[in-house]
């Protein structure tokens, strides 16, 4: 019973969304829709704006995780692993972008992005979207590395693998899960990015919340839930395919000792 | 075959006072096994770290075969480590797991099957190679380790204590077989443990570090029966030191009072020292007798423990086990033989 109470509370925002987005007009006091059609989804399916805006997302999503594990794998390796004078201030540096409000962060990126012309193009947009991405893939990774044992690569080390070597055939294989955490996080962040995208890109790049928002203004319900839903179908999909990686630690999936 | 020769090597770290090596100088003979015993924290795996090359002396030379490896990357050294837990990697097969050295030095996939199926041989688990390393027992686990460490033919074998999260049994064939490996193959070794019975039962020589340096090295059971110094002789299990004045084969103590001693040529202040097992219990008075009473005994089954009272001190005397077990408060002659007394300064 209370599983189902649960569930239901999950569920329910995500079944009126699919209700609204399949019914062609739905009054009160129906409880369900009176005609059903799938339209919307159609239109926006074949809206060549609404694909490209999928598409460009999912691409600006993937390029900023990316980035994001790239450049707070160093910074989380050594937070995780070493102790060193002044590690707090590090950390509160790395997670300032966090509590200062977006919007005080966008309006600054903006103006910065005006200035060096990266304003309206895509780089701009990566740059300003890993702003709030980095603190969470640091966050992360850093809790892996603090489980992560070294000896792994200093046996590597001592078998002759060459550091390189060892990065690509040891430590990569054994932070999968991790890393794949790490940058499911990024991705949603950056995937439900609309304020940076907004101020940065100034309309010209058109991501699928700067379409939700604008047809939220619009104000038909049954395109709104459509395109909802589809905002909520990749992120959703990515999730299932990891889940078996969540909460897994690198370092305890073997030994039985 | 090598040798492997220290140097002076000096070691801090920063957030110690005091250097966990100082001025440490060891030679291990090719093919030899050297144990390191010592206290936990006292840089003995600090050591191990300085001759794979994970961390650098602050001065000092280490060398194989006489020559300097401190230039060398680590993994140029062919030092390999087996530590406490196996490190298997997981996403390998127990045969991928002892081919990855080979791998990465060229070898041929042909050349590597015969190399790993004659290590799985030689460690008592052939057949296996297809085996994830989490189906393996933790004694087996060490056993491939070990097979993945010795495969690539290494300079020096480091053994971090590899023995320490295993079952007393499975300890003991373990410590077997990679004694009898060693030697089999001939490849100098380095063990480092906190546990004598372990560096007596494995080491061509054991090593005693104390404060940076070692304190004493020698075979064990010359280690074991006369140790040279207090802090030796503690570790290998000496209780009792007489502090006196010896002159012509007698040692006059403040607190013991008169002991013969063996050692003509003793004269002067000098600290005595005899094993808990040399101790003599019994009724009747003779030569180096001193009066006491039994305040507990405990059976082991190779032995029994006593305590004995002598006044406000009080003594520990191991005796064979086919002795009677004495009650407590039981007046006792300890005799403490002459032939056992040995000087420890």
């Amino acid at each position: 019973m209370k599983r189902f109470l649960i569930w239901l509370a999950l569920l329910a925002p995500l079944l009126t969304l699919g209700l609204f987005a399949l019914s062609k007009g739905w009054f009160y006091p129906e409880p369900f829709p009176a005609q059903w059609t799938s339209q919307a989804f159609s239109r926006l399916l074949n809206d060549s704006r609404t694909l490209k805006a999928i598409l460009d997302s999912l691409l600006l999503a993937f390029i900023v995780s990316l980035l994001s594990l790239i450049i707070g794998y160093p910074a989380a390796r050594e937070i995780g692993l070493r102790d060193f004078p002044g590690k707090k201030y590090v950390w509160l540096a790395i997670f300032l972008p966090t509590v200062i409000p977006p919007l005080a962060i966008g309006m600054g990126l903006s103006i910065l992005a005006l200035q060096t012309g990266l304003a309206g193009t895509r780089l701009g947009i990566i740059l300003a979207h890993i702003v709030p991405t980095l603190p969470y893939t640091v966050f992360t990774l850093a809790g892996v590395f603090a489980r992560y044992d070294e000896n792994y690569e200093y046996q590597a080390l001592a078998l002759g693998a060459s550091p390189t070597r060892i990065f690509f055939t040891v430590t990569l294989r054994l932070l999968a899960p991790g890393l794949a955490v790490a940058g499911l996080f990024a991705f949603l962040i950056s995937w439900s990015q609309y304020l940076l995208t907004l101020l940065v890109g100034g309309g010209r790049v058109l991501t699928l919340p700067v379409l939700l928002f604008s047809a939220v203004s619009g104000g038909n319900p049954t395109t709104i839930s459509a395109l909802s839903l589809l905002f909520l179908a990749p992120p959703v999909l990515i999730i299932a395919a990891t889940a078996r990686f969540l909460g897994e630690n690198p370092n305890d999936i073997h030994e039985r000792i | 075959m090598t040798t492997l020769t220290f140097t002076h090597i000096t070691k801090s770290y920063p957030k110690r006072d005091t250097p966990v090596l100082d001025d440490f100088l060891l030679d291990v003979q090719s093919g030899e096994l050297v144990s390191l015993l010592g206290p936990s924290g006292i840089g003995k795996s600090t050591l191990l770290k300085l001759i794979a090359g994970i961390e650098r002396p602050d001065a000092g030379d280490i060398r194989f075969d006489g020559e300097s490896v401190l230039s060398t990357a680590p993994n140029q050294r062919e030092a390999v480590f087996m530590f406490q837990k196996a490190y298997l990697f997981p996403f390998l097969n127990v045969g991928e797991n002892i081919a990855f050295g080979l791998k990465v030095k060229g070898f041929s996939t042909k050349e590597r099957l015969i190399k790993v199926a004659e290590m799985l041989d030689l460690i008592g688990l052939p057949g296996i190679e297809k085996r994830p390393p989490n189906e393996l027992s933790g004694g087996e686990q060490q056993r491939v380790a070990l097979a993945r460490s010795l495969v690539i033919r290494p300079k020096v074998l480091l053994l971090d204590e590899p023995f320490n999260s295993l079952d007393r049994p499975v300890r003991l064939s373990l410590q077997e077989a990679v004694r009898n490996i060693q030697r089999e193959l001939g490849i100098t070794t380095l063990l480092v443990t906190h546990d004598l019975d372990e560096a007596m039962a494995m080491s061509d020589r054991m090593a005693l570090m104390m404060g940076g340096k070692v304190a004493a090295i020698d075979k064990p059971q010359r280690l074991f029966q006369k140790p040279p110094c207090v802090e030796t002789a503690k570790f290998v299990g000496v209780k009792l030191f007489i502090e006196g004045v010896a002159s012509s084969g007698t040692l006059v103590s403040a607190e013991w009072g008169k002991l013969k001693i063996e050692d003509e040529q003793k004269v002067g202040r000098s600290i005595f020292a005899i094993r808990p097992e040399h101790i003599r219990i019994q009724k009747e008075k003779c030569e180096n007798a001193l009066a006491g009473v039994v305040k507990n005994c405990v059976y082991r089954g190779t032995q029994i423990e006593m305590k004995i009272a002598l006044g406000e001190r009080v003594l520990r005397a191991h005796i064979p086990a086919k002795n009677e077990i004495m009650p407590a408060e039981e007046p006792v002659q300890v005799i403490l033989p002459k032939e056992h007394l040995f000087a420890v300064n």
